[in-house]
């Protein structure tokens, strides 16, 4: 699938190219960096695959994304001298900024360095290639890995047109959040089942396993795919194998869409509907209902609450730059409900008068940690540590699809980076005299955690349009744009789940119920 | 309280549940709620004439709907209830003779000898309880524990108890008594657990009997604090007496372990998050002017309906009122199927009910 791919294509294809050599790349040496040149003759060996191979294949393709990652960054060292082995590409000597350097030398703490690999690997980011400086976020380097795809060109010729669209559509927010990403995946996934026919010498249930790996690979290339999404990939997959081979194919099809219907059906939309009635019963007249973001599951709950005749408010807390509260916020006012929307700039304030607070997940992790959309631990922490008045319980509707036997200490080992162009590109604030506006120049970056250095911001300002469209040119600035973070246990009461409501600490039961079925 | 409560409900048939259900409790001192709950329920089966099993799964719903009508506080109950249905619908869900293709009188048969036996092992659970509890309880040490708790009191008396075996510990007991003037119906009655305190003292164990009032100020010379709890719900925090809470607040605050003895089958499917958030009403926090308090004077006097004044008396004080204590305050549950911590409990429930 990727022979054809021209070489010279920058960023999100040269790094694809770069992905494939990684599987043999691990059973020789996992620092030693592939060039590129060997990739054709390697992928065209990883094509046929089982399942079980395929899964190794990814293993392996993270190990070496993170040896060439840390090469990268190795090389980098090697380049700036001997006695200074942390400083970034681009900086010579004294002029390196202290603020970019820390985080550096605190990553490569972190990891033991290995040898220096040889020049000549692909920019393993994107940004680095055209600029001197590394544009990455050290702490988070090793997120980095996957650019995001631009565009469907040199995608291989077996991913459906379907997919490729819904590609397209995950990585442009069109669908988001777990559950529509998880449902849009599966139904993508049943047009490709449905034109697909099973070519000569195989059986359906050996080579569609295959077939649907390279549309898995194909979408995880637009957008990380979500625990939701894998956990429904995993039980096709399982279907699929279990197919007797010598059950014809026009039998074994429309089992399989049945399978994908049935599984539509028993872990999404019943289950949603079996939550918004059990969480609504925990919504009481007089209640201030706080949430973050736009769950599709929290608005059910509270239309379903509102249905019952309950009488309350919702303090609705956004952020930037996907501000998916704007929608829920006006589907409730729409359907008449009091509703109060503020940033989450204003947490503080709209956790004065709460009295609940409801929350979507992305995933909740085998110890009980919620893995939501970021600024989510922001919430629920204010909630539970209120200065001086009782704690005001948390509650997470959470279908057990999106359980997962992983588990996560920090936000950062395991996180999605978003483009940092998200952070930029807001539309100005529209301006009739030449003043540069001067809310525009600190306001975007310190909410997302990114550093920069004022005096840089400020000589941007001059530029038409946000401070920071020119962040790539501006040397000692890095924009950092995180998709999730993680909320520890205690802070949070209830898990409602279409099986029932379970403190945190039930997740892994819970979890290995449900698989097992 | 509970013949009022027998006397307003009305009839359900023949066979009246809810009189069955109290004459239960009051017959024998040892009898928990659930398990009261449960025995009523096989007595109902037994007196019922129903042949199918939907008619029968039918009956037993409505039997409960009432019965828990019927009882001001019925999260314990529901424990029992809930989990005899459980048990009747898996049963009756297995394949083979005793399946719903079998003959239904057989199944009747089997599942009226298989509560008996479920009603025996409950009771028995109470000192499989003290033989797990017994090692809490320390040589030297000193225990605070509150209320009526049958199970705290059986766990104390074996660990006393010198027959008990070698084991046997020498420990002091400090016994928080709710005030007996909360019982307006009975005011000469003397307060909950002065049975057991009466039969430790005769044991030859040591007790001091506290107030309420004064638990902040003995928890200093506890060691330990033993509850029992009238629920355990699936969060791992526990119903029980009122003033549990707050005994529960203040062992956290002084960094003394808190223990709750509590039968597996107390457990119950309710996830209160807060105080307020029980299933039952209480009005505990009452406010009032005092045209309010001469108003309801002048009602209690002119009022003549046997079914009112009981309900008016109630709202001043519940005798019966419960609190919440949530599972962070929960140091350990000594169950008759082990010792549990908070978190293990939704396990064990989930167990039950999946």
């Amino acid at each position: 699938m990727e022979q054809s791919q021209p070489q010279p294509q920058p960023q999100s294809q040269g790094q694809k190219v770069s992905l494939k050599p990684a599987k043999p790349a691990k059973q020789q040496q996992p620092p030693q960096d592939k060039t590129a040149a060997s990739a054709p003759a390697d992928a065209a060996g990883g094509d046929k695959l089982s399942p079980a191979e395929l899964k190794k294949r990814a293993k392996a393709e993270k190990a070496a994304r993170r040896a060439r990652e840390k090469s990268e960054r190795d090389l980098a060292g090697g380049a700036a001298g001997g006695q200074g082995p942390n400083t970034l590409p681009g900086k010579k000597g004294s002029d390196a900024g202290a603020s970019a350097g820390a985080p550096a030398a605190k990553a490569q703490k972190a990891i033991p360095r290995r040898g220096s690999a040889q020049p000549g690997s692909q920019g393993g980011v994107a940004v680095v290639k055209k600029k001197q400086e590394d544009k990455t976020v050290a702490v988070f380097g090793h997120l980095y890995g996957q650019q995001r795809r631009t565009t469907i060109a040199g995608a291989g010729k077996e991913v459906h047109p379907a997919v490729l669209a819904l590609g397209l559509q995950l990585r442009d927010y069109v669908i988001c959040g777990s559950s529509a990403r998880c449902v849009a995946t599966l139904l993508a996934f049943k047009r490709v089942i449905e034109s697909y026919t099973t070519p000569k010498g195989t059986s359906l249930s050996r080579h569609l396993t295959t077939h649907l790996s390279h549309q898995i690979t194909y979408l995880s290339t637009c957008r990380p795919l979500s625990i939701s999404q894998g956990n429904a990939i995993r039980a096709l997959k399982l279907e699929i194998s279990s197919i007797d081979p010598s059950v014809p194919e026009t039998e074994a099809k429309p089992s399989l869409c049945e399978f994908i219907d049935s599984f539509i059906r028993e872990k999404i939309t019943v289950a949603d509907q079996v939550i918004a009635g059990s969480a609504a019963q925990k919504i009481k007249d007089g209640d201030v209902v706080v949430t973050f973001a736009g769950s599709s599951i929290v608005k059910q709950t509270l239309l379903t609450a509102f249905k019952q005749g309950k009488k309350f408010r919702v303090s609705i807390i956004d952020s930037r730059p996907l501000f998916e509260g704007k929608n829920l916020a006006r589907t409730l006012a729409n359907a008449g409900l009091e509703v109060q929307y503020s940033l989450i700039s204003g947490i503080s304030h709209a956790i004065k008068d709460a009295t609940k607070v409801f929350l979507g997940a992305h995933a909740m992790t085998s110890n009980g940690r919620l893995y939501s959309r970021v600024g989510t631990a922001l919430v629920a922490m204010s909630a539970k540590e209120r200065a001086g008045g009782v704690e005001i319980p948390v509650l997470v509707c959470c279908e057990t699809v999106k359980f997962t036997d992983r588990v996560a200490l920090d936000s950062i080992v395991v996180n999605e980076i978003a483009d940092a162009d998200e952070l930029v590109l807001t539309q100005p604030p529209h301006q009739l005299t030449d003043l540069p506006d001067p809310a525009a120049a600190p306001g975007p970056e310190p909410k997302k955690g990114s550093k920069t250095d004022p005096s840089e911001s400020l000589a941007a300002l001059n530029t038409t349009g946000s401070p920071l469209k020119d962040w790539r040119d501006t040397r000692n600035l890095q924009l950092l744009n995180l998709m999730y973070d993680v909320t520890p246990a205690e802070y949070v009461d209830m898990v409602v789940t279409e099986m029932g409501s379970l403190p945190p600490s039930a997740v892994p039961i819970v979890h290995r119920m449900s698989t097992n079925m | 309280m509970a013949s009022a409560d027998s006397q307003i409900s009305k009839p359900s048939g023949p066979f009246d549940i809810v009189a069955t259900y109290n004459e239960l409790l009051h017959s024998d001192p040892d009898l928990t709620m659930p398990i009261a709950a449960i025995e009523a329920l096989v007595l109902l089966l037994t007196h019922s004439p129903s042949s199918t099993i939907s008619e029968t799964l039918d009956l037993l719903e409505k039997s409960t709907t009432h019965l828990k009508k019927s009882i001001p506080n019925p999260i314990g109950l529901s424990a029992g209830t809930d989990l005899f249905q459980r048990y009747l619908i898996t049963t009756l869900q297995r394949p083979g003779q005793l399946g719903p293709a079998g003959d239904f009188n057989a199944i009747r048969a089997h599942l009226l000898s298989n509560s008996r036996l479920f009603i025996r092992r409950a009771k028995e659970s109470r000192d499989k309880i003290a033989a797990f509890g017994r090692g809490f309880v320390r040589d030297g040490s000193t225990v605070l524990t509150n209320g009526g708790s049958r199970v705290v009191a059986s766990l104390l008396q074996q660990a006393a108890d010198e027959k008990g075996g070698p084991s046997a510990v020498r420990f002091n007991v400090i016994y928080v008594l709710s005030s007996p003037k909360g019982d307006i119906e009975n005011p000469t009655a003397e307060p909950e657990g002065m049975e057991t305190v009466r039969a430790l003292r005769t044991t030859g164990v040591p007790v001091a009997t506290i107030p309420e009032s004064a638990v902040a100020y003995s928890l200093g010379k506890a060691d330990v604090v033993i509850v029992g709890a009238e629920g355990v719900v699936e969060n791992g925090g526990i119903v029980s007496r009122m003033g549990t809470y707050q005994i529960g607040l203040l062992a956290k605050a002084m960094g003394k372990p808190f223990y709750v003895v509590a039968e597996s089958h107390k457990f119950v499917r309710l996830y209160p998050l807060g105080q307020y958030d029980l299933p039952i009403e209480q009005r505990v926090i009452d406010f009032k002017t005092q045209e309010d308090v001469n108003a309801a004077k002048q009602q209690q006097t002119t009022a003549t309906n046997t079914s009112e004044t009981p309900r008016r008396l109630r709202s001043e004080f519940h005798p019966d009122a419960v609190d919440f204590t949530p599972p962070h305050l929960i140091s350990a549950l000594i169950t008759d199927s082990g010792v549990l911590t908070p978190s293990a409990v939704s396990e064990e429930l989930i167990k039950i009910w999946f």
